[in-house]
């Protein structure tokens, strides 16, 4: 099974005072997490030495036969060796380039049909040709994480990158994100210090505080991949908050799925595919 | 007016243009690594970048005279090796010019790289580019304003030149006799006519370029 493995140390400024990162942890390649921690606990840190940013005092990293880092032998690939695609907070997007302009600046050729399938996933087909300074957040960050994938990186690290935005944008993106993580099998590290953004797109949560890190209890996770796939017409509509409550009627049964905003194109009446979860399926019909 | 000769003003122009030509090739680079190095005597380099702001140019000129002086360490070498005269010449006050205005081209690029998001240059990295493509295709061109800032203050202020051109260039009429060295001989000579002639295409010029800057700097502001 090919797999990521990770190990750093270095001696950090955390937000509570000066202390030391030890982080040691392994993926599997095409698995999507999230590294969850308050600000200032060294999430964007572990994300940079794993790009290659930020050079830890000692560490290892080695990526499926690779290693692209290992301190005792010397060994630190550059970042542009790493094969990694990264979405930083503020996008970073090239005020010089518009908006194809930045996805081409990635690809190897510019003639590269990845550009326009990447701009076409992403909803950006309209917006080609606009400069950053012209589109708003949510548009931003959806041209960073297009431009991050057009090289079909081993590894997608977003740090924060819907934190600034609104809830609504966020989870559109969020689901945008899950989709294309989905389509190429990327394996994705997800920064955030919100739990609710990161389980939303995963169960398996690295959290990280004070430079220690602990796999988050995730009773959720086995269950996840055994979800079924029913069909089922939708009876009713409720908005609460930031969550929709969509109860559809399936064979037998109805049940009551909340969606994020995102769902609202469903319509009562409307036959719709679901991924239900079995348990909550049982809980549903005894009710 | 009859002492009126266009020489002096083309050869200021000349000298401005070449000199800003070279400080281009010469002062981006040095920019590029001021902003991004953690040498430990950065401050070093820094502060000789920027002596000529602070030191009167008399005093440099002294120094560029002992230099390049036929019998001086580099004046010498030149002299053997390649029969090239730095001293009371055009090439010698090109490059005279160029230590003397390095710091207006240097300052203002540094400067604006330096306050471009990191996260730029970063995700350049990350999207496999290297150093010299990230320099030249992502930062320079966001930095524009700092450029045309760069170009412009390195041009005027050679335009201004005057102590460190006297010092090592004289007054050879075609060779060294630029336009604020005229200005002061017409004013010794009483030719004041000529004079003002002169110091009013230098002020009106320089007061076109500045104008000309102010107005395309906003025009780029890009963040």
């Amino acid at each position: 099974m090919p797999m990521i493995h990770f190990h750093a140390r270095m001696n950090l400024e955390f937000a509570s005072g000066p202390g030391l990162l030890d982080v040691d942890f392994s993926l599997k390649t095409g698995s999507l997490i999230g590294l969850y921690g308050p600000s200032g606990s060294g999430k964007t840190t572990l994300l940079r030495i794993l790009a290659g940013l930020t050079q830890p005092e000692s560490g290892r990293i080695r990526v499926n036969d690779r290693f692209w880092l290992d301190t005792e032998k010397h060994i630190n690939l550059p970042t542009q060796q790493r094969n990694v695609g990264m979405v930083f907070q503020d996008a970073a997007l090239f005020p010089n380039m518009s908006v194809r302009q930045n996805v081409e600046f990635a690809a190897e050729n510019r003639r590269d049909p990845r550009v326009n399938e990447l701009l076409e996933l992403a909803g950006l087909q309209n917006l080609a040709d606009r400069k950053p300074v012209t589109l708003s957040g949510g548009q931003r960050q959806r041209v960073a994480l297009a431009r991050a994938l057009v090289r079909r990186p081993q590894v997608l690290l977003l740090d924060e990158p819907f934190s600034a935005l609104d809830r609504v944008t966020r989870d559109q993106l969020l689901n945008e994100l899950l989709r294309l993580h989905r389509k190429f099998g990327t394996t994705t590290v997800l920064v955030s210090h919100q739990l609710d953004e990161i389980q939303q797109v995963t169960d398996t949560v690295l959290e990280i505080e004070q430079g220690k890190m602990q796999w988050l209890e995730n009773k959720s996770e086995n269950r996840r991949a055994d979800k079924q796939s029913v069909s089922g017409i939708v009876t009713n509509i409720a908005f609460e908050s930031s969550k929709v409550r969509i109860q559809v009627q399936l064979a037998e049964t109805i049940i009551i799925v909340e969606q994020t905003p995102t769902a609202l194109e469903w319509q009562i009446g409307e036959t719709v595919k679901l991924n239900v979860d079995p348990e909550q399926f049982v809980r549903q019909s005894k009710s | 007016m009859t002492d009126f000769d266009w020489q002096p003003l083309l050869l200021t122009f000349r000298l401005a243009t070449t000199t800003t030509l070279l400080l281009l090739l010469v002062g981006i680079p040095l920019a590029g690594w001021l902003a991004f190095t953690r040498f430990r005597l950065k401050p070093v380099i820094e502060a000789v970048v920027s002596l000529p702001l602070v030191l009167p140019p008399s005093v440099l000129g002294f120094y560029f005279l002992l230099a390049f002086s036929p019998t001086g360490f580099l004046g010498e070498r030149l002299l053997s090796w390649f029969d090239v005269r730095l001293l009371f010449t055009f090439e010698g006050l090109v490059v005279a010019s160029i230590f003397y205005s390095l710091p207006f081209m240097v300052h203002p690029v540094q400067a604006g790289l330096e306050n471009l998001p990191a996260s730029l240059r970063e995700a350049s990295y990350t999207l496999g580019k290297s150093r010299r493509e990230t320099f030249f295709r992502v930062l320079l061109p966001n930095i524009k304003p700092s450029l045309l800032t760069g170009i412009v203050l390195s041009f005027a202020h050679t335009i201004g030149e005057f102590g460190l051109v006297l010092m090592i260039g004289g007054n050879l009429p075609g060779e060294t006799r630029v336009a604020s060295v005229a200005i002061y001989d017409e004013v010794e000579l009483l030719h004041y006519d000529a004079a003002n002639a002169y110091a009013l295409l230098l002020l009106a010029v320089s007061f076109g370029i500045l104008v000309a800057v102010y107005a395309i700097n906003k025009r780029w502001a890009i963040f």
